[in-house]
């Protein structure tokens, strides 16, 4: 109910940040896309990997596969971070 | 014209691209440093001012930051700190033309002049203290106060140092030391005893390396992808 109601304000332009549900899923969405897709932390994640490696904590097949997945995060991440795809548009102008 | 990049004697069209590995006080004629480069291309010097890029001609490209690509640009600056003092320059800097490459260095060349300065005789060694699985949670005050005990014996021996990033919980110590060349066997006798005073933790010592945490230098603007 509470989300058509939203739907229906949204149409006519209005929003209630912190008692607009919609808002509130894209405020969720949004912390957990930044969380998950932080360049900074993939960057010391991808640098850690490496010194566990040469510490001998990964072996050569554990470090390549660990790396390769972080690297395609980062990957990601900037992707992420260059379409700004956090921020809002509001197309209802 | 000294201030001008001059050709050097070769046949390589001017638009050859150029990637720069590193910059030494300009040797008094052209220096060749064998065909370590990318793609098995010769690493020379060219010319500007007193100063000499160390290039070796490729095709342009974006260079990745991958392993096999840094271990490349690595080995050659490594070669050339063999002979010279190096001020370093970025993993990934070529240039369309040596016309570009020159105005570069006409935009960078005071700066580095000063870090010609900084780096003249001098070497940047790294350090780290990590933590060890079994002992990740280390009080604060312990990680202090051990951190203290490897900067306060590392510093009577550096010139100059840098803290880095702990960009792990369980580092302790990610610190980059500029030192002169003569203090580096004294430098790895404080770490050999650091080591043994503390061998429940993880050290690692690497170097010696050019001075790239003491030089910061940004030409044409930040992007590495500017007009070059």
């Amino acid at each position: 109910m509470f989300f058509i109601d939203d739907m229906l304000l949204r149409s006519l332009g209005i929003t209630l940040p912190g008692l607009d549900m919609i808002w509130t899923i894209e405020q969720i969405q949004k912390f957990a896309l930044k969380g998950l897709y932080d360049p900074e932390k993939i960057k010391n994640q991808i640098k850690e990997t490496r010194l566990l490696y040469e510490f001998g904590e990964l072996d050569r097949k554990e470090y390549e596969q660990k790396n390769s997945d972080l690297m395609d995060k980062l990957d990601m991440a900037m992707r992420i971070e260059e379409m700004n795809l956090n921020s809002k548009v509001d197309i209802l102008g | 014209m000294v201030n001008m990049i001059k050709r050097a004697e070769r046949n390589v069209p001017d638009s050859t691209a150029k990637y720069v590995y590193c910059v030494i006080p300009c040797p008094t004629e052209r220096k060749s440093f064998g065909s370590l480069g990318f793609d098995a291309g010769e690493v020379y010097t060219l010319d500007y001012k007193d100063l000499a890029p160390v290039v070796s001609d490729v095709t342009y490209r974006d260079y990745a930051a991958n392993e096999e690509e840094v271990v490349v640009h690595r080995n050659v600056v490594e070669q050339i700190m063999l002979e010279h003092s190096v001020i370093p320059v970025a993993f990934g800097m070529a240039f369309k033309t040596r016309k570009l490459l020159q105005i570069a260095m006409s935009a960078g060349y005071l700066a580095m002049q000063k870090a010609e300065q900084v780096v003249d005789g001098k070497v940047e060694l790294g350090v780290k203290v990590f933590l060890p699985k079994d002992q990740a949670e280390m009080e604060s005050a312990r990680r202090e106060e051990c951190s203290s005990d490897f900067l306060q014996h590392l510093l009577a021996v550096s010139g100059d140092w840098k803290k880095l990033k702990l960009f792990s919980d369980r580092l302790v110590l990610n610190s980059a030391f500029l030192v002169d060349k003569s203090a580096i066997d004294e430098f790895s006798l404080r770490i050999g005893m650091l080591t043994e005073k503390y061998d429940m933790l993880k050290v690692q010592y690497s170097g010696p390396w050019p001075a790239y945490n003491f030089v910061d230098i940004h030409i044409l603007g930040g992007k590495r992808r500017g007009f070059r």
